[in-house]
């Protein structure tokens, strides 16, 4: 390929970076205060939580697959284990509750991937019915909030090591981590393969079924990382805790270039996605514009998005097309 | 009519199939299908629509269980459940969709399942370097014209794409290939594309079952003909035992099979 050819696709394919960055220095010139080392980091931590949700969603886009249940996995999970360590078994050290968020989120996304994967239900339905059972046995967990419980389920979300909040690196260690997995194994070869053609995947061998159990259980692990984060963010845990951030997580792995059609995106985009989201949020905030107009701005990044996402395929196969 | 018997050649068959039934509810699509392969052959199957063709050839290449019946690879009976045994055992086949994930590298498709990797640590990464340099020596074996192993292979041509497929038979090392109407969605060149990819993969002993209702694209190429009708055999001839007329004929007859 030309080296024009080259630098072209590149900006193609990492347009998300140059959107914040335009973003960013659009807020950096109208808000005082924006540039600050600081304010960097606390963007950053602010979107963690959700950040986390975004990558479990962009491994199922990837897959060819969704689930609109992970926001109340992550909720349903902080839930549990938080009355686990509160009122089931109190005498468990705190520090168990990190490992037990990540392996209750992992199986109750090992739920739809049973139903999806080997039952071969609707991941639409399967998930949605998830939504629904996961969302309301955290209201019949506990109505109202945890408040007291051991310090240390607060530090990966909430803690800070030299200044620095632990759930930045944890953030962008998982895209990184998610980035190698999903561009530089056979596992993550096989995900890209499923959501591409899953027929076709099938005749080469893949075992189709066992792929989305797994894709679903990643899924789930993450979002119980998510409420890992929600957790420490909030300081508490209430029994709303992530409700409904499932289509924000959605928006975030679009924004992120992620395609609903399934194998294409990557993990580095998602976490784009985020930061966008993020961004675009805290300056918001900082000028005080009012938070229902701060929800409809969301709505219509997500429109941009999706037709900035278009034109950005179509550039791309013109640069791709072998003349 | 009369099955015209194929002399034993020399050493065993490839892979035999004995007697092979499959019912689909209550469709009987295979009554007692008997086959065979010897190495390097050349066989073209052929049958209308509905003739059994497609479900023979997905039981031999892993993709259907039979109902009934032996198959045999080298001699031994096998036990062809799946599509990985199958390739392990060295049958690759080329679908009639070609099998390939089109928003993924040419490099990727070829190695799909089976990809090279190299240890990184306890991890192990795929090797995208010996992927990329297998995948543009077997293209330009092959004269695909594909600029680059990176090309996606939704901008490939129908010939491409079957070249692509045919690329994993020649670098696995496959015994047999099955190709299920490989010419029915090309242009007159893709035709001959894939003809020739036939021929080159004789000349390296590796059999290969041509499966179309296109007899004038398979006479050139095979050197025995099986005729299928309504799940059962009608003919089994080589080539120099019957003619292009020969075989319409025999196709067109199924109306009256042997009961």
């Amino acid at each position: 390929m030309v080296g024009v050819e080259r630098i072209k696709l590149a900006l193609v394919d990492y347009m998300i970076w140059l959107i914040i960055a335009g973003a960013f220095i659009f807020f950096s010139c109208t808000i005082p205060r924006f540039l600050t080392f600081k304010n960097v980091l606390f963007i950053l931590y602010v979107a963690a939580p959700l950040g986390l949700l975004v990558f479990g969603e962009a491994v199922c886009l990837l897959g060819g697959n969704m689930d609109l249940s992970l926001s109340e996995n992550a909720g349903f999970t902080a839930m549990i284990v938080g009355v686990m360590l509160v009122d089931w078994a109190p005498w468990l050290p705190g520090w168990t509750g990190i490992i037990l968020m990540a392996l209750v989120g992992a199986g109750l996304g090992a739920v739809n991937g049973f139903f999806v994967g080997k039952v071969k239900l609707n991941p639409f339905l399967v998930t949605l019915s998830t939504f629904l059972i996961y969302n309301w046995m955290t209201y019949y967990l506990r109505r109202g909030a945890i408040i007291k419980m051991p310090g240390a389920l607060l530090i990966p979300g909430g803690g800070r090591i030299g200044g620095v909040f632990i759930a930045i690196p944890i953030l962008i260690g998982m895209a990184i981590f998610l980035y190698f997995i999903l561009d530089h194994t056979r596992f993550g070869s096989h995900i890209r393969a499923i959501g591409g053609n899953s027929d076709a995947a099938n005749m080469l061998g893949i075992n189709v079924g066992n792929t989305h159990f797994w894709i679903f259980t990643i899924a789930g692990a993450l979002a119980g990382v998510a409420g890992l984060l929600y957790t420490g963010y909030l300081k508490c845990i209430p029994s709303t805790i992530a409700e409904g951030d499932i289509f924000l997580a959605f928006a975030g792995a679009i924004i992120g270039g992620v395609s609903l059609r399934g194998g294409r995106g990557s993990a580095i985009g998602a976490l784009g996605g985020v930061l966008l989201m993020g961004v675009i949020n805290a300056g918001c905030t900082m000028t005080a514009m009012e938070p229902a107009l701060r929800g409809v701005l969301n709505g219509f990044i997500l429109l941009a998005a999706i037709l900035i996402n278009k034109t950005r395929a179509n550039l791309r196969d013109r640069i791709l097309m072998p003349k | 009519m009369k099955l015209k018997k194929v002399k034993e050649s020399k050493g065993a068959p490839l892979v035999k199939m004995e007697d092979i039934h499959k019912w689909y509810g209550k469709i009987h699509a295979l009554k007692g299908m008997s086959f065979e392969v010897c190495p390097g052959e050349i066989v073209g199957l052929i049958g209308d629509n509905g003739a059994g063709k497609s479900t023979l050839i997905k039981i031999l290449s892993g993709v259907l269980s039979k109902n009934r019946g032996k198959i045999y690879w080298k001699g031994e009976e096998v036990n062809v459940s799946s599509v990985k045994e199958a390739r392990k055992l060295g049958i690759e086949t080329v679908y009639q969709d070609q099998a390939v994930i089109g928003c993924l590298s040419v490099a990727q498709n070829i190695f799909m399942g089976r990809q090279p990797v190299k240890s990184w640590g306890p991890a192990k990464v795929l090797d995208k370097g010996k992927m990329r340099r297998e995948a543009e020596k077997l293209a330009r074996d092959l004269k695909l014209h594909i600029p680059s192993p990176n090309q996606e292979v939704r901008f490939c041509s129908g010939g491409e794409i079957q070249g692509v497929a045919i690329s994993r038979a020649m670098y696995f090392k496959a015994s047999l290939v099955i190709l299920d109407e490989p010419t029915t969605a090309l242009a007159v060149s893709g035709v001959q594309k894939v003809l020739s990819f036939i021929t080159r993969l004789k000349s390296e002993v590796i059999a290969s079952i041509f499966v179309t209702h296109n007899l004038h694209h398979v006479y050139s190429v095979a050197d025995r003909f099986v005729v299928l009708s309504r799940g059962e055999k009608v003919a089994d001839v080589k080539k120099e035992e019957t003619s292009i007329e020969g075989l319409i004929e025999l196709q067109l007859r199924k109306g009256v099979t042997v009961t």
